[in-house]
């Protein structure tokens, strides 16, 4: 009934009817926004953390609550229109005064809610990768900066595999781009020449993937070359479909892939990417007591959920879910420091290194707004999961690493 | 010295190994000792022992250093404090517990509890051991040992990328070894990858011969691994001797020459391949919109009919003969005529509910199919989800054939091919059936055909169905190159307008024409721009090519257009 009342109040579709209730409850509850795209072309990524989200709350309300206050999320859609984020992030912070609000995906979303947050002094925690170069008072990042995600990811290849060659594709976009603007540096403070980098962009939704997968193959003739791959959703599926007919393998070239996730495996084939390379903070196969319960009351709620629309059949979890979900625990932990919702006082608490033993291992927000965690680096398999090959743990969390690493 | 060693110990271990194979196998086989004593060997002595076991044969040295580099090899301890290295495999009455294959013999372990002389398999439950550890130093041992044994593998894909690898390694050690093997090694293709690792190696030789015949042998085999070799050894100090260095210059103008000769042929290739793709989607909309006049804005979404068909068949296949099964495999050969059928069905239900009533007022026809495009796709969403659905290709379609290093992929092939086909078909309906006769006489002029007694709204009806098959015909292809879902339709609408429109409305060759040259002129410009700025190029090229000649390639006098 609660929750009922809870998406009732989300959509704002009886606004009397809401305004009874939250006087009636106004006491009891403290307002969570959950600010994700449930309908256009984000919504198939953005509707799982919407799912998390209010599992977390669930869970937390299960046990009394955050300072003896039940969470009342208020749901609200960015419809994947970028201008309709600022807006709803507005209406989170001026007309239902949320403590905290819980969203975003892309980058573009972020950039357009962020003088909305400033401006009211709002609270906002973002769960995916993303490139960095952005630090707002207001933001707490618990995404996967370049140094938790890219850099690693690099290291493995530089220092397990032994590669000495780099094909950078990415979608033409800014996370991308601004990466391997990083990647470029880091590969350099390495000692490898800018002869042995080849740099590729390719249009969203592009599908003739022949003319890389050609050059790919005559670039890594020599043994020694790896791809890292920014390529965004389904352009995935053409990419590896060519790369699999041209007879790549990856044990001769192995692409390791920085925005395909477990999530993502639902939408390709996995059979082409065997052995191909992830390189994620979480991973679905974590093997620890933590993760296990995580999966096991996660997939127990969404079998009883009763969120209109949610999907069922065959759930997986990821990264960014489990970023998601860290983050309202992280919030809960500052809340529960500094005694009070007030924001200037929980972010006081957030930045003096409150912890959380998540189920991708233990998570400490830092002073920067980042949290430190453990990177992973897996290798897919036919069932779509990811075998685990290395862990780099504690790794720190550094948005600004554009020019860092020529100075060393 | 450390060589002519090592050489030795290589033909020992050749010869213990076929001593081994020619006894009949005796308790314990000397390498399987040596492969348990690196087992169990403590940790900082582990690297040295797995090195020990370069070139040793034994059979079960491979499956276990396999197993233990990939995390799935566990010591199993046994009441007297012995352990057992093993791999878990599920019990076979399919219990939550695990029975322990022993890599040693791959048999299982019996379970010390049981009476003596009994076959049950010591149980293990699941998590409650941990693998064997691995680091990269380990790993890298590992694959020394891998590699090496790899050579005289039974399959000559791995004989050849183990071949390949060790050549890359430059290790001279590993000389004798190869060329040990080529001389009883039977295929071409391994033989091939021999001859260049050796060359590879050679390389380095200390005698400036060998050196200089195995520049010439690389340059001769194209090699591309070895092109970039000799740019390090060209650009290295001191720079190699004068000879060597014009050896090594000439070797490597041929093999860039060849592989400027293979990119152009291959660039020629895509661009078929990806100007066939372009005709395949646009061949209906040349007879809906080119022949017919009808802006159909739900071009796009009838494709997807077909795409979705396909998928239907393919789970169909599934169902009723299994993933694994040989006639799985021709599951896209049955989807065709589906496809076909499904979106003529729905191009028929269109023209009878919608397009009939607005053959003379274009606009309005625009937008009525603009909307039904919109409501098509949401019922994608509804019927199939929002998620993009998979489609597996079949097995004639993965992987490709290359002729003189020119990579033809069979997906590509059949694509070209079945364009082609279509083409003809189409070409043959129009120009040598009465039907076609029909077409050719309502398109040119509607009112007088009606006069002569041809019933023009069923000729309508039928030209804008074959349209709509053809639709569906192209997106069962385009499942098999690239996504399927409910926004797929919206991809490929503007190409196919594009083609349509600078082809020359009103005649099909022009679309055969444009799409194939638009393919290749994409093809030919992405390696040099880029495929981003290839995606602006190509459309304003197209711009101005229709200020030059606004009636496109082909023009045609048509009533119904004028």
């Amino acid at each position: 009934m609660l929750k009922k009342i809870a998406q009732t109040l989300g959509l704002g579709a009886f606004a009397l009817g809401a305004f009874a209730t939250t006087t009636l409850r106004a006491e009891d509850t403290v307002k969570v926004g959950v600010l994700h795209s449930l309908s256009g072309t984000m919504a198939i990524s953005e509707t799982s953390l919407r799912d998390v989200l209010l599992f977390t709350f669930d869970e937390i309300n299960a046990k009394g609550g955050v300072l003896g206050k039940k969470i009342e999320p208020v749901v609200v859609d960015g419809a994947s229109n970028w201008p309709l984020f600022a807006e709803k992030a507005k209406q989170l912070l001026e007309q239902d005064k949320t403590a905290v609000t819980f969203g975003c995906w892309t980058s573009v979303s972020r950039k357009s809610v962020l003088p909305v947050f400033e401006k009211n002094n709002g609270l906002l925690f973002y769960p995916v990768q993303y490139e960095g170069e952005e630090l707002s008072k207001n933001i707490f990042y618990t995404a996967e900066a370049v140094g938790q995600q890219a850099t690693p990811g690099v290291d493995y290849l530089l220092n397990e595999l032994g590669k000495k060659k780099f094909y950078l594709l990415g979608s033409d976009y800014v996370y991308p781009r601004t990466t391997n603007l990083v990647l470029k540096e880091y590969l350099a403070s390495k000692g490898i020449p800018e002869s042995a980098i080849i740099e590729k962009y390719t249009p969203f939704g592009h599908t003739d993937y022949q003319q890389i997968v050609a050059e790919i193959k005559q670039f890594g003739a020599s043994g020694d070359a790896a791809v890292v791959s920014t390529l965004n959703g389904d352009t995935n599926v053409p990419f590896f479909r060519e790369l699999a007919n041209a007879g790549i393998k990856s044990e001769d070239i192995p692409v390791i892939s920085f925005s395909v996730s477990e999530d993502e495996f639902r939408g390709l084939p996995t059979k082409d990417l065997v052995g191909h390379l992830g390189a994620w903070s979480y991973f679905m196969s974590v093997d620890t007591p933590a993760n296990d319960k995580f999966k096991k009351d996660f997939f127990a709620w969404i079998e009883k959920s009763t969120v209109p629309g949610i999907e069922k059949k065959g759930r997986v979890t990821n990264s960014p879910m489990v970023l998601s979900y860290v983050g309202v625990y992280l919030w809960k932990a500052a809340v529960e420091k500094a005694g009070t919702f007030e924001v200037d006082a929980v972010r006081a608490a957030l930045e003096s290194g409150v912890s959380f033993d998540g189920p991708g291992g233990k998570v400490t927000m830092q002073k920067n707004h980042h949290i430190t965690k453990n990177v992973y680096i897996g290798e897919t398999l036919a069932d779509g999961q990811f075998k685990i090959l290395k862990s780099y743990e504690g790794v720190y969390g550094e948005p600004f690493l554009k020019g860092t690493f020529g100075k060393k | 010295m450390l060589r002519f060693l090592l050489t030795l110990f290589y033909g020992f271990a050749l010869w213990a190994g076929c001593a081994v194979a020619a006894e009949s196998a005796p308790a314990v086989a000397p390498g399987r000792a040596q492969l348990l004593a690196a087992l169990l060997a403590p940790p900082a002595e582990q690297v040295a022992a797995i090195r020990g076991l370069v070139g040793v044969e034994d059979a079960a040295i491979t499956p276990a250093l396999t197993a233990w580099r990939a995390g799935e090899l566990y010591l199993v301890p046994l009441p007297d404090g012995s352990r057992v290295p093993a791999t878990l495999a599920p019990a076979p009455n399919g219990g939550e517990q695990l029975v322990a294959l022993s890599v040693l013999d791959g048999t299982a372990i019996p379970d010390p509890a049981a009476a003596p002389g009994s076959a049950t398999p010591l149980l293990i439950a699941p998590k409650s051991l941990k693998p064997l550890d691995t680091t990269a130093p380990l790993r890298r041992a590992m694959r020394d040992v891998l590699e090496v044994a790899g050579v005289a593998d039974p399959s000559p894909s791995v004989r050849r990328e183990s071949i390949e690898r060790l050549g890359q390694s430059r290790k001279p050690e590993h000389l004798p070894l190869l060329q040990a093997r080529l001389v009883i090694e039977k295929s071409p293709v391994v033989r091939t990858a021999l001859a260049d690792a050796i060359a590879f190696i050679q390389l380095a030789d200390s005698s400036h011969t060998v050196r200089l015949a195995a520049i010439a042998a690389l340059g001769e085999a194209h090699s591309l691994a070895a092109a970039s070799r000799f740019k390090e050894l060209l650009a290295a100090t001191p720079p190699p001797p004068p000879d060597e260095t014009a050896a090594l210059t000439a070797a490597l103008k041929k093999i860039e020459s060849h592989w400027k000769t293979v990119n152009f042929f291959g660039d020629l290739f895509r661009g078929l391949s990806a100007g066939s793709v372009l005709l395949l989607i646009a061949l209906g909309l040349a007879i809906t919109f080119g022949l017919m006049g009808v802006i159909n804005m739900a071009h796009g979404e009838l494709m997807v009919v077909g795409a979705y068909s396909t998928f239907v068949v393919q789970n169909l296949f599934v169902s009723v003969f299994g993933a694994t099964s040989t006639a799985f495999h021709f599951y896209f050969i049955a989807a065709l005529p589906v496809a076909f059928v499904a979106a003529a069905l729905v191009g028929l239900a269109l023209e009878r509910g919608i397009i009939q009533f607005l053959y003379k007022r274009p606009l309005e026809s625009l937008l009525a199919t603009w909307g039904v495009s919109l409501a098509l796709q949401q019922t994608f969403r509804l019927v199939f989800g929002p998620a993009n659905v998979q489609i597996n290709a079949p097995a004639w379609l993965q992987g490709s054939a290359a002729l003189n290093d020119v990579l033809f992929a069979y997906n590509r092939l059949f694509v070209i091919g079945f364009a082609a086909l279509v083409v003809f078909g189409v070409w043959l309906a129009l120009n040598r059936t009465s039907l076609g006769l029909l077409v050719r006489a309502v398109m040119q002029n509607r009112q007088m055909a009606s006069c002569i007694g041809v019933r023009a709204t069923r000729v309508n009806m039928c030209t804008f169905a074959f349209g709509s098959g053809l639709a569906g015909l192209a997106g069962a292809c385009l499942s098999q190159l690239g996504n399927v879902g409910p926004g797929m339709g919206q991809l490929h609408i503007i190409d196919s307008f594009m083609v349509v429109v600078s082809g020359g409305v009103g005649n099909v060759l022009g679309s055969v024409v444009a799409s194939l040259g638009i393919g290749t002129v994409d093809q030919l410009l992405q390696p040099i721009l880029g495929a981003v700025i290839g995606k602006v190029l190509v459309p304003f090229a197209i711009i101005l090519f229709l200020q030059w000649r606004p009636g496109g390639l082909f023009p045609t006098r048509s009533r119904s257009l004028d």
